[in-house]
């Protein structure tokens, strides 16, 4: 199918994406207004980085001043995932050329992966496993989704900071909640088996104490730490 | 030397990019070990259990003793109403106008 068509039925499966996005990216706009980031540097984290928990991991550290390491390090830890849902998306476009590849690349994010590479899948299934399909066809059904997506998450945060600016003297507690609060309730929606519910909650009671004995790393440690200690323990119990 | 806040976006925004880019351009027909996948997806998770304790209860280096009673019980509302309605929205909003309540009574 031509990559217009193809963009068109991408764009129809992101609605919920869009949909999704516009809570997350004006609870951003909001919350790094309150930080004190100027409306250039929210557009500009928001277009650039289009990370949602890579902007929230950076902002805390970004608006007080933190070492350019802390900032460096929490944002690319939290961008790792990418690795694996870039590599798993990979197949689906062969034969597409690099440089629409790096483009295109740019508007992958947790949503924007899991929506075309269900779909992808559930095409090879349909086609007996034989093809992965032409890849400018997929790659068309990917960016119709990432792509608008994109926009509705830059436009988002841009109308997330008009918003911050109305809010009268005395809201500051609320402010200062919705991100965290949001994420809350993400991660609840995600939660699967014991490993994650423990994680989170190790990590969220530790990083008190981390954060106190090393300001800048302490969190970013324990957190790590929380992990890989989880991840070990669940690979030993299941090889038990 | 001290980068600006708009030098490490950009860098930030490389490095998200170089993350990205790296598998589709060189690694098509590869798979990426489901083993690592978990890691990776529970260093995120602890990241962001880290980062919401420390936006809610620290101030720069100081944890802010006295507002964390109230945050901490809005915040375990907050999980309990997303929980239960499967909507983040919902909880952040019922956690907002609760933390709110708290700080002009507390």
């Amino acid at each position: 199918m031509a990559f217009a068509a193809r963009f068109r039925q991408g764009m129809k499966a992101a609605i919920p994406i869009w949909i999704a996005f516009v809570p997350s990216s004006i609870a951003w706009g909001i919350a790094a207004q309150a930080h004190g980031l100027t409306l250039g540097e929210i557009v500009l984290m928001s277009a650039w980085v289009y990370s949602g928990p890579a902007q929230f991991a950076v902002l805390v550290p970004l608006a007080e001043g933190k070492s350019a390491a802390t900032v460096l390090i929490a944002g690319l830890l939290m961008n790792l995932r990418f690795l694996p849902m870039s590599t798993a998306l990979a197949p689906f476009f062969r034969g597409v050329k690099r440089l629409p590849l790096l483009i295109s690349s740019h508007v992958v994010s947790a949503s924007s992966f899991i929506v075309p590479y269900l779909q992808f899948q559930k095409e090879r299934q349909a086609s007996g496993g034989s093809s992965v399909a032409d890849g400018y066809g997929n790659l068309g059904f990917f960016v119709g989704i990432g792509a608008t997506s994109f926009f509705v998450w830059v436009a988002g945060t841009t109308a997330g900071f008009g918003i911050a600016l109305g809010f009268p003297p005395g809201f500051e507690e609320a402010l200062k909640f919705i991100l965290p609060g949001y994420f809350a309730g993400l991660l609840v929606a995600e939660m699967k088996g014991w490993t994650m519910p423990l994680i989170c909650l190790a990590s969220i009671v530790t990083a008190i104490p981390g954060a106190l004995f090393n300001p800048g790393w302490g969190w970013l440690a324990t957190a790590a730490a929380i992990a890989i200690i989880g991840w070990g323990l669940e690979k030993w119990l299941c090889r038990a | 030397m001290a980068l600006s806040r708009i030098e490490l976006i950009f860098i930030l925004g490389l490095s998200a990019l170089l993350l990205r880019a790296l598998p589709q351009l060189f690694l098509v027909g590869k798979s990426f070990p489901e083993t690592w996948d978990r890691l990776l997806r529970y260093l995120s998770y602890a990241l962001l259990c880290g980062l919401i304790s420390i936006t809610l209860f620290m101030s720069g280096a100081r944890f802010e003793a006295q507002a964390a009673p109230y945050r901490g019980v809005a915040l375990a509302l907050t999980i309990a109403i997303a929980y239960k309605t499967k909507s983040a929205v919902t909880g952040m909003l019922v956690g907002m106008v609760l933390v709110l309540a708290f700080s002009w009574l507390w």
